[in-house]
Formats: structure tokens, sequence, C-alpha cells
């Protein structure tokens, strides 16, 4: 039977926030995302998240998450930088480790809203 | 890296006015390994998340025919991937207003970076551990006692299981498995988890019931030492007391002299099973009389001790009672509601309920699961449920 550990990094995993959209990420140049910037993130004075997001502009609003989420990285297992003998046959457990914990999140889901650049220049 | 300048510029050309927004801006951008990392998002409940949060792992069990668990320390959930039709991102070092520092007049800008994206995440959902593979384990081999014979075997493949072996084998944390050794009498012999052998455990029992009928002891006060010193010549120390631990309860009196008060339900259970493991069914009248006979002086028997036990046949002349434990039954809620049909085509809720209580999930009913998997009908004035598919004859 296979076991994998699921364990903490050190005492308790800090807290990050989860933006939920919908449709896909899609960069520009299909280069990938890395690196690339996504958008502006907003919060009206009410509380109210806005997200601008190339054309769009996305309205949505805060949710607590009523089951959270842990945010597990799996480790390889071997040791960075080691030097694994041929003869050594011993296969470290697979272990995923809680990198953070996610308690509340941004839920986008109303129509984006396009905005026009092409403003005609003042005469 | 983008200015706040430009943030500005995109509030204008969106045509919102920067009064209307909180001072604090995050812009966001994709981290480095957004795309490359082997990472995964994974619900937990209030429990789990309680239980990272202080420190404490958790273990994934599996095997190619199973379904993966998560196991605590103490409790089992299954593991299943849950498809979401929206992208989730997730975020570090980004705030929501309720969390800004008060009184932010200037422009605030905070670089943040989506570490990763996912549009699926695992989902958990508590269940009742599959513990029957336990007991199948520890009955390759059970123990009958020293005289039983050699306990190795010549290749030195013992047969026998130490906690960690079955740590391996069972998918369910380590308090389960030892509730459920603890329930089938198992005992650690040696470092290994040892089931006995049922006319083994019998005898020992035997030893200790005809030892308070002959001492004329009440069966609720059981000495320790003079159990011991008695019955030590004829079966080891440690068994007899292993035995007494199982049918009853250690307590110390004022004294300081230890005692067990024996459990009459347990011991009347167990000399039922005796009883009726010989032979398919019994006429259940004689049956009641044989069975009253063979307990403790003191002890009574009820029927309703022998629930998922045994099974009455209230419709044949003249009635009979037959061996049924719901733990020799399918783990699987549809094979053991299979298993049952086929036994008997139309059951009453009173008879069925023992044998299907073990199967309820969390806040679910015996009437829940038999709404699901059985359907009603009357017969002579009565509810019955028969299966809901056609069951092989």
């Amino acid at each position: 039977m296979v076991q994998i550990v699921v364990s903490s990094v050190g005492n308790s995993p800090g807290e990050w926030l989860l933006v939920e959209l919908q449709g896909e990420m899609m960069s520009r140049q299909n280069a990938g995302l890395a690196g690339n910037l996504m958008g502006d993130l907003h919060y009206t004075k009410e509380g109210i998240p806005v997200l601008i997001v190339g054309h769009h502009i996305l309205y949505g609003k805060q949710v607590k998450l009523e089951k959270p989420f842990a945010v597990l990285v799996k480790q390889s297992g071997l040791p960075q930088g080691a030097d694994v003998s041929m003869e050594s046959s011993v296969q470290s457990p697979t272990v995923y480790t809680v990198s953070a914990l996610i308690k509340k999140k941004l839920i986008f889901k109303t129509r984006p809203k396009p905005i026009i650049t092409n403003v005609p220049k003042k005469v | 890296m983008r200015t706040i300048e430009e943030v500005q510029a995109t509030l204008q050309i969106a045509k919102l006015k920067e009064e209307d927004f909180h001072p604090t801006v995050h812009c966001l951008s994709f981290g480095e390994h957004v795309s490359s990392g082997d990472y995964c998002l994974m619900e937990l409940d209030e429990t789990l998340c309680k239980h990272i949060e202080a420190g404490k792992s958790l273990t994934i069990r599996g095997d190619k025919e199973e379904h993966a668990v998560l196991c605590s320390e103490d409790k089992t959930y299954d593991l299943k991937i849950a498809d979401t039709s929206n992208l989730l991102l997730f975020i570090p070092g980004c705030e929501t207003p309720d969390h800004f520092p008060r009184d932010q007049s200037a422009p605030n800008l905070v670089h943040a970076q989506v570490w990763g994206f996912s549009n699926n995440y695992w989902e958990l959902r508590r269940q009742h551990p599959r513990l029957k593979k336990l007991k199948k384990l520890l009955m390759e081999k059970p123990y009958a006692g020293l005289l039983a014979g050699v306990e190795e075997g010549s290749d030195g493949n013992t047969l026998r299981y130490t906690m960690e072996d079955l740590l391996d084998r069972i998918q369910a944390s380590e308090k389960e498995i030892l509730s459920q050794l603890q329930d089938i009498h198992a005992c650690e012999i040696d470092g290994y988890w040892r089931i006995l052998d049922f006319d083994y455990e019998m005898k020992l029992l035997g030893h200790v019931t005809q030892l308070v009928d002959s001492e004329s002891w009440s069966f609720s006060k059981v000495p320790r030492s003079v159990s011991l010193q008695e019955l030590g010549p004829l079966e080891p120390k440690e068994m007899i007391e292993h035995c007494l631990n199982c049918y009853g309860r250690r307590y110390t009196d004022e004294d300081r002299e230890v005692y067990f008060a024996l459990d009459e339900d347990k011991v009347c259970q167990a000399m039922a099973q005796m009883l009726l493991q010989n032979a398919v069914k019994f006429n259940l009248a004689e049956f009641l009389e044989v069975w009253q006979q063979s307990v403790p002086e003191g002890m009574t028997t009820r029927l309703d001790q022998l629930r998922s036990i045994a099974l009455v046949d209230r419709s044949s002349r003249p009635e009979t009672i037959s061996l049924l434990r719901v733990e020799d039954l399918p783990e699987d809620t549809l094979e053991r509601f299979s298993c049952l049909f086929s036994m008997r085509e139309k059951w009453t809720e009173e008879d069925i309920v023992p044998y299907i209580q073990d199967l309820c999930g969390e806040k679910q009913t015996t009437g829940a699961l038999l709404t699901k998997y059985a359907r009603s009908s009357m017969q002579n004035g009565r509810k019955v449920y028969n299966s809901r598919r056609p069951v092989a004859t």
C-alpha cells in the first residue's frame, strides 16, 4: 500500500487568498503565464472587489469558505543536491507539505464589463 | 513593475472614479512557478483545519485497487477529485478590506503574485474506515494457546502482524484500528496483534465462569489476584487477564483490591454464539432454554442481546434462530443489502436495522438508507422491506 505523508511546514501555515474566476486565463502572446501581469485588484469603499483584467472589469464579492482549502505542494523524494548512490534502493516516501491555508475567497461571477479604449481623440 | 500612475490611468480609461475605491490596490501578476509546480488544493473540514494549524500531519493511504483515503490520527476520509468549471487562483500576501490598516488616505500599491491556479481540488468525505480486512489478516493465524503448536513458519513468514504492519495494509487511522482490535478481542502477544481462536477464547471464558460459580462470587466482583492464582496453572496469566478485560470492566474498591465486573450482555452473547455456531438453525424455544442454563448464575439471557448476532425466524413453525453476525456480512452498502435480501426476501424494520446500522454515514439514519436501497410494502399489516433490484436466487 502506498503511504503519502501530508505535513505542515513549521507550526501554523500562513493564510492565502483565493480568487475564483469564470473561464480561462490566456496569455496574449501564448508565451505562458509565468511572470506576466494579470490585472489590478481594487476594492470599493463598501468592500466590493473589482478586478481589471485586460479589457474587462469584473465585479465580485468576498465569501468566507465553508470548507477551507489547504495548498499542498509535492516535495521530491530526494534531498536537493544529494548524491544518490546507485545501490540505494530505499525510496523516500512521497511528502506533500501544506504551504498555506485558504479561508476566504473573492468570487467574480458577473459578466465582465468591457473597457472601450478606442476613445476618439479630441479635436 | 507597474506604477501607481499606470494603475490610476487604467482606472480612468475604465471610467471608474478613484474616490469610490479604497486607496490600497493590489497589482497582480503570475509567479514564476505558476505552471510548473507540483501542487494541488485540498478541501478541509473544521477538524482537519485545526489539526493542520496545530502542526499535525496526515497520511494518505491507498492501493491500486482501493480508493485512496486520508487519515488523521483518529479519523478516515474518502479522497476524490472534484472538478470545477471555474478557475481558482491562490495568492499569498493579498488582503481584503477588513484587514486593511485604518486611516489610509494615500494611494498604496501592493504587488502580489498568483502563486498557483487550478480547476479542480481534492474533496474529502468522512467515512467509516474499511476495517474488515483487519480481522481477515488476523484470522490467517489465530492464537490458540501455547499448546497449539509451533508459532513460526519454516520460512520465517510468521503470518503475524505488528501495528506498523497493520497501518501499512489497512486504510484507517491508528485509533480506529486500535478500537477495532479491542472490539474483536485481539491482544498483543510478543509485539504482534493476535486474534484468539474462538474455541480457545471460550475455553478461557469457561474457566472464568466456572471459577465464579464454584467460588459463589457475584459476577460483578471477580477478584483479580485469586482468579490469576487459581487459573494460572491452566492457561497463561496474561491470557486469563485478557479474557477478564474483554468480558468485564476492571475496577479497584475501597480496600485497594482489583476486581472485574463481568459484562452480562457480553458473556451471554458469547455463550449464544458458541451454541449457535454448530448448526444452521435451532428450534427457538429449545435454544432459549439451553442458553439460559449455559450462562453463569445470576445472569439473565435476553433476545435483544442478540441483535446483529442472531436472526429469529418467526414465520417458520416451529420458530427458529440462527447465527448471523453483522461483522461477517459485506462491508460495501450495495453488497450488504444484496446479501441480506438474498437471505430473506422481506425484512421488517426491526429485524434489518441491526444489520445496516453500521453503514450509516455521518448524520445519516437507517431510515434514509432503507429509502435509498430498499423498497417498502405492507404485509399482514406490517411494513416490510425488499430489494429494489432483482436478486439472483
